[in-house]
């Protein structure tokens, strides 16, 4: 067991330096995972995201903040087409997400759910499928999307339980599960796709105190292995400790982007000041 | 009442249960692809849907399964009684499980779809492996509330000549000349079969309510 | 002469056909109603001796198929020297019947109740019967208004059962109509037009009755 594990422990590394390969053999676009140009989203007239520009590269992990209601889900749900953005461009590792580059129309739902399997996501509300137990979580869609072997998906799977500390529940339900070991299946999850971008929104909000620690300690472990990440959290400690990169929303604006030491001390805005002083 | 009525009875215990078996099996597939009909909002077809089941469920059986089995050669088929029966009783049970399935689809959770979408499951994988075998834990209690119900309902088929554990009574008492050991025989089986699939749908609504957390 | 015409010349017959099956629902319905409120009151006192029998009765009731019962009343009591006539053994076991089912939904939303109100209803000095009929009942109605409309679908389609009894009901007008003039497909659509008409007419009103909890915040239901 242990030996599939080191094997896999760094699945993202080699995943995005295959990515780089190809991006270099198409030669389209620059090397982000993740690329937003000019993104807008309304809901019902009011304007929910204006003109976003992101962009997030390999290896690195990027956090949104921002007050409640400022659009952070929103943009995240945007980067895998979970909410449909009104104007502005997707890429998701050089390739257009949502719209067909060719034809200019919405892409078929194949290639929509081909294009989402290289994302991954990681809820509040965890959003564990409560009928299969806490192993078949993580082999569903390695098997059912990527169409893996059974015993393949079922290695890859224990050896990112391993990692994120549930190997021991393999065969329980999700009901009988704590809300902290949830969200650590939830990630084993996402991290079972081999994705290249996992998107976390407010992976902790959800939880009691106490088991916060253990889902951040989890995310920072990730981090240290070289995952490409866009977390949406209000841990500010946190999020200063894992970034490489640290974003603002106000109201739907992207009004603050910096590394953490500069946004956490020098903020530019009055907004931000502000913002960081309420948090202590 | 004799040993020779046991047989009977139970003979028609047996007829009452095959053709409730296979119209509950039947109308739990026909409910299943109605209710998907219904959700995939066909223009014309929805309607047709909404009409069949407000009928389906206002028609009482002993009605239906005379019209059926009345109007069948009328139209040139040649319906056989036990045909004409499993049509009424599933005809009736469709109605009524469509509704079933179709309140499991619409209360399905959204947050669940959305984590199945962000793996890169189409619609289709979606349903199949992540909705579907929810729905089927989460249906399953009303579902064998109506086959309690379609059970209650059976003896209707006594009216087009079927021997069922109803109307075999009949038969008996026309023998003794004393309906009342019979009726409560049968009544005693009635209670058995009824009773196990209460039992059934208790077990059942454990097991959606350990989904619902 | 279509088929049609047969039909409405046999009007009367239906006519009948429908005042019997309305008559024999909506007086068993109400009596089926009175019922269960009974056995749900008798039931309020904890330890009434009423208990054992009154749970077994619904459970048998619901554990039997409807005309098993009116069998038992029309073909199994002669044995027992009490002789009924069909419309009578009818009206019986629709009372009885669905009288249990109605107790048996009252009960369900009767435990959802919250105790609170119940002891604030003592504090202010209500009567046990008092507080029933002013307090409970109406709040189990509110909350109990979808499955009712539900069992008084059931109760209407089950009248079709004592057909089989000779009651000259809907049914029946449509099977001797059926007959004698072999229409059979003309005779029973019309009556399978008139059951869905009732319980159309049952949907309305009980939909409407919902506007009446609406305004008082019963919404969940
Ligand atoms: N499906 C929707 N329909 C209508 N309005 C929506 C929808 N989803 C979000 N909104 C609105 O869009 C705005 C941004 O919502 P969003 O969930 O992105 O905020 P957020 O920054 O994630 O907030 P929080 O920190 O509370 O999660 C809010 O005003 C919200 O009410
Ligand atoms: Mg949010």
């Amino acid at each position: 067991m242990s030996n599939i594990a080191s094997n896999v422990s760094m699945p993202s590394t080699e995943a995005s330096a295959d990515n780089k390969a190809t991006d270099h053999a198409v030669g389209n676009r620059s090397d982000h995972v993740v690329e937003v140009r000019r993104l807008s989203k309304s809901f019902d007239e009011v304007e929910v995201l204006r003109d976003i520009d992101l962009e997030v590269s390999s290896g690195d992990v990027v956090t949104i903040l921002g007050s409640s209601g400022s659009g952070k889900s929103t943009l995240l749900r945007c980067i895998n087409w979970l909410e449909k953005p009104d104007r502005g461009t997707i890429h998701i590792s050089g390739q257009r997400i949502g719209i067909d580059e060719n034809s200019r129309k919405p892409m078929s739902q194949k290639a929509l759910a081909k294009m989402r399997a290289k994302t991954a996501m990681v809820f509040q509300s965890f959003n564990l499928w409560p009928h299969l137990t806490v192993l078949n979580n993580v082999t569903e869609a390695p098997i059912h999307v990527q169409g893996k072997k059974r015993e393949e998906a079922e290695a890859l799977a224990l050896s990112f339980l391993e990692k994120v500390g549930m190997a021991h529940k393999r065969d329980a339900y999700p009901f009988t599960l704590s809300g902290g070991q949830k969200q650590r299946v939830a990630i084993a999850r996402a991290l079972a796709m081999q994705p290249e971008v996992i998107l976390f929104d407010e992976p902790t909000s959800a939880l009691d105190p106490e088991l916060v620690g253990e889902v951040l300690g989890v995310i920072k472990s990730l981090s240290a292995e070289g995952y490409t990440m866009v977390i949406v959290t209000h841990e500010m400690d946190f999020a200063r400790a894992v970034s490489d990169q640290v974003v603002f929303l106000e109201k739907g604006l992207l009004i603050e982007k910096a590394d953490p030491e500069t946004f956490f001390t020098q903020p530019k805005t009055d907004r931000v000041k502000r913002f960081l002083e309420k948090q202590h | 009442m004799d040993a020779s009525a046991w047989p009977m009875l139970l003979e028609g215990a047996w007829t009452t249960l095959w053709i409730s078996g296979i119209s509950i099996a039947i109308g739990i597939i026909s409910g299943l692809g109605i209710a998907l009909l219904r959700i995939a909002k066909i223009p014309v077809l929805e309607q047709c849907l909404v009409l069949y089941i407000s009928l389906g469920r206002a028609t009482p059986l002993v009605t239906l399964t005379l019209f059926i089995f009345l109007t069948a050669p009328s139209l040139g088929l040649n319906m056989d009684r036990s045909l004409a029966g499993i049509l009424a009783l599933s005809l009736n049970t469709t109605a009524f499980n469509a509704e079933v399935w179709r309140g499991a689809f619409n209360n399905f959770s959204r947050d669940q779809r959305e984590a199945a979408m962000a793996c890169g499951m189409t619609s289709f994988t979606c349903f199949r492996r992540i909705m579907l075998p929810q729905m089927v834990i989460t249906s399953l209690p009303g579902l064998v509330n109506e086959m309690s119900f379609l059970i209650k309902g059976s003896p209707s088929i006594a009216v087009i000549g079927i021997v069922d554990l109803t109307r075999v009574t009949n038969r008996i008492s026309a023998v003794t000349y004393e309906p009342l050991p019979p009726i409560l025989a049968a009544a005693v089986l009635y209670m058995a079969i009824i009773g196990g699939l209460i039992w059934l749908q208790r077990i059942a609504e454990r097991h959606a309510n350990r989904l619902a957390i | 002469m279509t088929n049609w015409d047969i039909v409405w010349d046999s009007r009367d017959l239906l006519w009948q056909g429908f005042l019997n099956t309305l008559s024999l629902f909506s007086v068993a319905i109400a009596l089926a109603f009175l019922l269960g409120c009974l056995i749900v009151y008798r039931l309020e006192d904890p330890k009434t001796r009423w208990r054992l029998p009154l749970r077994s009765f619904i459970d048998i009731m619901r554990m039997l198929p409807f005309l098993v019962l009116v069998y038992l009343l029309y073909y199994g009591l002669p044995s027992a020297g009490i002789r009924l006539e069909a419309w009578w053994a009818g009206l019986i076991g629709l009372t009885f019947y669905h009288g249990a089912y109605f107790a048996e939904i009252l009960r369900g939303c009767r435990v959802t109740l919250s105790n609170g109100q119940i002891e604030a209803a003592y504090a202010h000095g209500f009567t046990p019967s008092r507080m029933f009929i002013r307090l409970i009942l109406p709040q189990l109605m509110i909350q109990a208004r979808p499955l009712i409309g539900n069992q008084l679908v059931y109760a209407l389609k089950d009248t079709a059962f004592l057909f089989i009894i000779t009651v000259k009901d809907l049914t029946w007008a449509a099977n001797s109509i059926s007959a004698t003039y072999f229409v059979p497909t003309e005779a029973f659509v019309a009556v399978i037009g008139f059951y869905w008409l009732i319980s159309l007419v049952m949907e309305m009103a009980i939909r409407y009755a919902g506007r009446f909890g609406h305004k008082r915040g019963f919404d969940h239901v």
